[in-house]
């Protein structure tokens, strides 16, 4: 599985789309981090809480890491590359395991540089403002690799659904309305039950401890959970169905 | 031993008995000369049901090394789904495709063994045809420099670089050869390969699978028409509605070409049914015409004569070789 992981890492840096998120990922975080450090008044910055939500901006990354996934297999369904792909590779299996291996590794990369940029420009904005660190090490270092884990984690869950969906819009239209709709609305109105989705997992993850979340440990537990049920789906369905 | 073996799957009938001798009956009648133990391609009664359509019916042929099979019928007849069974893209419903034996899904590194191209467009088009070739040989570990041998082998080399978007259709076709060619491969399965080449690219593309085949090794090439392929391959395999029509040498079917005879008349049903009386098919053409097969110009004269219809006009002709495939493929329309 090796070499089919260095030909999906060559399809995703052979095309321009990703340097084209990745553009889009580092904007969209010294956006939001620009104006959650500059607009966020001082005495909503005086809570651990508050601080993890500034100071993680850089989780902004998970959308764009997920969003590698997807595109890594919708754009082969989308571009009839799915065919030579199984061609070379006809242990469909292995080539779903590169893709999600190849996401993965990708999301690491935007982990790093979307969270360096995040927790660099907030961290600066607060000192800057005489703001007092309230996050303990321990806190700090939970905060960082829990949001990078969660990043990662996208990435897988991104090219799964996309593995089972296989449209490209829709995959994407349907991540986004599950990620930013239905799952604030469950948190909100159910929220026993909205705690167990991925995005409050990943928050339970950074050690975000608002009301009714998971703890950081169970939150993990539940998103490997989800990335683990949804490949295995992904790899059913890939080796069942045929290809037209 | 072996047909009956590999004949277990095929409809639910017992080795051995009467009904399996019947069963593999026709079966043998088409691939007479091809040994199982050295067929390149297999297939076995092979199948594919979507919902009530079958697309492929009991479909059994078997190819020798070093040959160019043309595999052809018309649009919608069952070629495309047959080479996605053969190359383990879609699973038969029943029956079972052999490549060198085993099922292309079991092969260990199968595109050295196997070139294929289904389509003639797929391709991520903000990907340059290199990079693309390189998706591909990187994942069966071969080295880069094959993709720029393969870009040379398809004279594309020059474009190489470019991103697909700006290819035309002929340079896509050539990119996909080039992609099929890789892993230098013993077998080759083209879907449609000429589909959108000028002449030239069509003789470029002739040349290259005569070279191709005469270094021993096998190619499967499909198309929709006889005309595209007729100079290239030296057998066919003609299916229709999923089944298969006729597989035999391009020299027997060329021999198929016969004269026939194209008579006018005013009372066409009438000299119709005094042709067949008298044993000699026919068909319709156009402008009230029609045509008689296997005869003269002088016995249909004489017929209408004695019936006493009028014609007003009697003509020999030689049909070509499409017009065989064309009466070869309406044959079996039930």
């Amino acid at each position: 599985m090796i070499a089919q992981t260095k030909a999906e890492l060559l399809k995703i840096r052979s095309t321009r789309t990703t340097f084209g998120l990745v553009l889009g990922m580092i904007a969209l975080i010294l956006l939001f981090g620009l104006l959650a450090g500059l607009l966020t008044k001082t005495p909503n910055l005086l809570t651990k809480d508050d601080h993890r939500a500034v100071l993680g901006v850089g989780s902004i990354a998970g959308v764009f890491s997920a969003l590698v996934g997807v595109l890594l297999v919708t754009s082969e369904y989308r571009f009839g590359t799915i065919r030579p792909t199984f061609l070379f590779t006809p242990r469909r299996s292995r080539v779903i395991g590169a893709k999600l291996a190849a996401s993965m590794l990708v999301g690491v990369a935007f982990g790093i540089v979307g969270e360096g940029i995040g927790f660099g420009l907030v961290y600066l904005i607060l000192k800057g403002r005489g703001i007092p660190f309230a996050l303990t090490g321990g806190e700090l270092t939970l905060l960082l690799f829990g949001t990078l884990a969660g990043i990662v984690l996208w990435a897988a869950i991104g090219a799964g659904v996309a593995a089972i969906v296989r449209n490209q819009v829709g995959t994407i239209i349907g991540l986004l309305a599950w990620g930013f709709i239905v799952e604030n609305l469950l948190f909100a109105f159910v929220p026993s039950i909205g705690r167990l989705t991925p995005g409050e997992a990943q928050n339970a993850l950074t050690g975000l401890t608002t009301n009714h979340l998971l703890s950081p440990a169970a939150g993990g537990a539940t998103l490997i959970a989800w990335t683990a049920a949804l490949t295995l789906i992904a790899l059913a369905l890939t080796a069942r169905r045929d290809v037209n | 031993m072996l047909i009956g073996a590999g004949h277990r799957e095929a409809g639910g009938v017992e080795p051995g008995t009467d009904s399996a001798v019947t069963a593999r009956a026709p079966e043998r009648a088409f691939v007479p000369h091809v040994k199982r133990e050295t067929a390149v391609v297999v297939a076995e009664s092979l199948t594919k049901r979507f919902g009530q359509l079958t697309a492929v019916d009991n479909l059994s042929f078997a190819l020798n090394p070093g040959t160019i099979t043309g595999f052809l019928g018309p649009n919608g007849a069952g070629k495309t789904t047959t080479l996605r069974m053969l190359l383990g893209l879609a699973a038969p419903t029943s029956g079972r495709a052999l490549i060198f034996g085993t099922a292309y899904a079991q092969l260990e590194r199968p595109a050295v063994r196997v070139g294929a191209v289904l389509e003639a467009t797929d391709f991520h088009p903000g990907r340059s045809g290199r990079d693309h070739l390189r998706t591909l040989s990187r994942a069966v570990e071969l080295p880069d420099a094959r993709a720029d041998e393969a870009l040379r082998l398809v004279e594309l080399d020059s474009a190489a670089r470019r991103r697909v978007k700006g290819y035309s259709l002929g340079m896509r076709q050539r990119l996909g050869l080039a992609s099929a060619l890789l892993g230098d491969p013993e077998l080759l399965v083209l879907d449609e390969p000429a589909n959108g080449l000028d002449p030239e690219g069509v003789r470029w593309l002739r040349d290259f699978l005569r070279a191709f085949a005469a270094q021993g090794r096998t190619v499967l090439i499909s198309s929709h028409v006889l005309a595209e392929v007729a100079q290239t391959v030296d057998q066919v395999l003609i299916i229709n509605h999923g089944r298969l029509v006729t597989e035999s040498s391009l020299e027997q079917l060329t021999a198929r070409i016969g004269g026939s005879v194209r008579v006018r008349s005013p009372q066409l049903p009438q000299l119709a049914d005094a042709l067949r009386q008298a044993q000699i098919e026919t068909t319709p053409s156009n402008d009230h015409a029609l045509l008689a097969h296997g005869t003269t110009s002088e016995r249909v004269g004489d017929i209408a004569y004695t019936a006493g219809i009028p014609v007003h006009e009697l003509a020999t002709e030689s049909s070509s070789l499409e017009e065989v495939f064309l009466e070869l493929t309406s044959e079996t329309q039930s």
